[in-house]
């Protein structure tokens, strides 16, 4: 197939100064989670489709977001509430200012590529901040942050009480697009609930994690 | 873009050598060229990113996220220009160690590279007092200084990665190269993490000044050589252990029923 990657808009977009909330299933489901809730809360509408060669459904690695060069997966068709479709990341908004990210774990081969891509797609929606959603293994029900800058550590202790605390690899769709904010210069903050791993079940849905991410974000986006 | 190198500073020798040593067994070949660079103060000159690189970040110490990338610096004296390749990953897939590997040579030779040293690791079973320097180049003869040092030929073996793989590639590209390996047990965390072995850093790090003519402060590394020692005493001390408990569960019972 000649594109590798490529998009579906499904409505125009006018949004001003918009920021971007981003998750995607992993450990403790935690940022697919919160995007879902918030959608949700704020009515946001989907509005463009990015897909990929790149996005099995069935993965040969566990989690999903493990990928392995020699483990590509294997392709096909998700069918939900009867409805059938390709993987995919989805992007939804809310007018005046609010983008919201659904994510989707590539495999090794495009991994980067769509990490990337995801990021170019909301520079051009005008963003100029994101916020990546995500759980880390904890025996604490606590949030954490990371961040591209020093700045957006400060500003995240002193106006909304989170500290720093997860130090160590951030896997996954998330992760990268993480790596990639920094690469291009879009400032970028990590949310990171604590929650404690299940042993075979790493994308469990951690509810009340995600509720704490939720939370901040209403006082980090005024939004109740 | 499959690799990408980011300028961040002009580089401009006439000619230079390279010291590539990229993360891998015991961290040898990156602690002795990142030590090498901060002794030497050499100055960063640009970034590598690849796609080929393994899928996540690193979210560090003070809450900063950072890429996996490689870094390439530059250092000048009165008669020699240098540059220096570490990083904190190397390329994942075959295909990608061998096409990172190429456009950092392909970046070389578009700047006037004219040899290689590559530092990797020589994993050893033996009980290691002082760590022997093994070596190998595209060309014999250019072992013979080495030689002089007390630099072991290496007789077999493979040489995993890019550290391995430049040589390799500079070979394809008429280019001189010589791999020093430091001799290590590579010991490993319960994690699977290497633990640096800073004292066969120092070993390799030895030759590499002595065939440069540069002049290196060891003191530092003497210091993190000599924790390396305690902890080698203590990993041997529980390997002894080990075997000895191994041997007493293998004896034949003292009775037959």
């Amino acid at each position: 197939m000649k594109n590798e990657i490529w998009l579906e808009t499904k409505k125009p977009i006018d949004l001003k100064d918009p920021i971007a909330v981003v998750g995607s299933p992993g450990l403790g489901s935690i940022g697919k989670l919160v995007v879902d809730e918030l959608i949700e809360k704020s009515k946001a509408e989907l509005t463009t489709n990015l897909y990929s060669t790149h996005f099995p459904v069935v993965y040969h690695t566990k989690p999903a977001y493990l990928a392995h060069y020699a483990l590509p997966g294997i392709g096909g068709v998700k069918v939900e509430k009867q409805k059938w479709g390709l993987p995919k990341v989805k992007f939804f908004t809310k007018t005046p200012s609010l983008i919201l990210v659904n994510g989707y774990h590539a495999n090794f081969a495009g991994a980067y590529e769509i990490a990337e891509k995801v990021v170019d797609i909301l520079q051009n929606f005008g963003v100029k901040r994101i916020i990546i959603t995500a759980g880390f293994g904890s025996k604490e029900n606590k949030v954490c942050c990371a961040a591209t800058n020093l700045n957006l550590i400060h500003e995240m202790k002193e106006k909304y009480n989170v500290e720093t605390e997860y130090q160590g690899p951030f896997y996954g769709f998330c992760g990268l697009v993480f790596g990639a904010a920094k690469l291009k210069g879009i400032e970028a903050i990590s949310l990171f609930a604590g929650v404690e791993p299940k042993l075979g079940d790493p994308e469990f849905l951690a509810k009340d994690s995600a509720t704490m991410i939720v939370d901040i974000l209403k006082q980090m986006l005024d939004f109740s | 873009m499959n690799v990408e190198i980011k300028t961040l500073k002009k580089f401009t020798p006439k000619e230079f050598t390279l010291i590539s040593g990229l993360p891998g067994i015991a961290y040898i070949g990156k602690l002795s060229v990142e030590y090498l660079v901060q002794q030497l103060k050499a100055e960063q000159v640009a970034e590598i990113y690849s796609k080929y690189f393994p899928p996540y970040t690193l979210i560090k110490k003070d809450g900063v996220v950072e890429l996996l990338k490689n870094e390439l610096f530059q250092y000048k004296d009165n008669n020699k220009d240098l540059a220096f390749l570490s990083g904190n990953a190397q390329a994942f897939s075959p295909e990608g160690q061998f096409e990172v590997v190429e456009a950092i040579l392909d970046w070389g030779v578009a700047h006037g590279l004219k040899k290689i040293y590559s530092i990797a690791a020589f994993a050893s079973d033996k009980t290691i007092k002082n760590p022997i320097v093994y070596g190998t180049s595209t060309d014999s003869k250019l072992l013979e200084d080495f030689k002089k040092l007390g630099v072991v030929p290496l007789e077999e073996g493979v040489i995993v990665g890019e550290n391995g793989l430049i040589m390799g590639l500079a070979k394809k590209k008429n280019i001189p190269a010589v791999c020093l390996l430091g001799e290590t047990k590579g010991y490993q965390t319960p994690t699977g993490q290497y633990l640096i072995d800073a004292k066969a850093a120092k070993e390799v790090i030895g030759v590499l000044t002595k065939i440069l003519d540069l002049k290196v402060n060891m003191n530092p590394l003497d210091k993190q050589a000599k924790d390396m020692d305690e902890i080698i005493a203590k990993m041997t001390e529980v390997e002894r252990h080990i075997k000895n408990q191994i041997a007493q569960n293998t004896k034949r019972p003292s009775y037959v029923t």
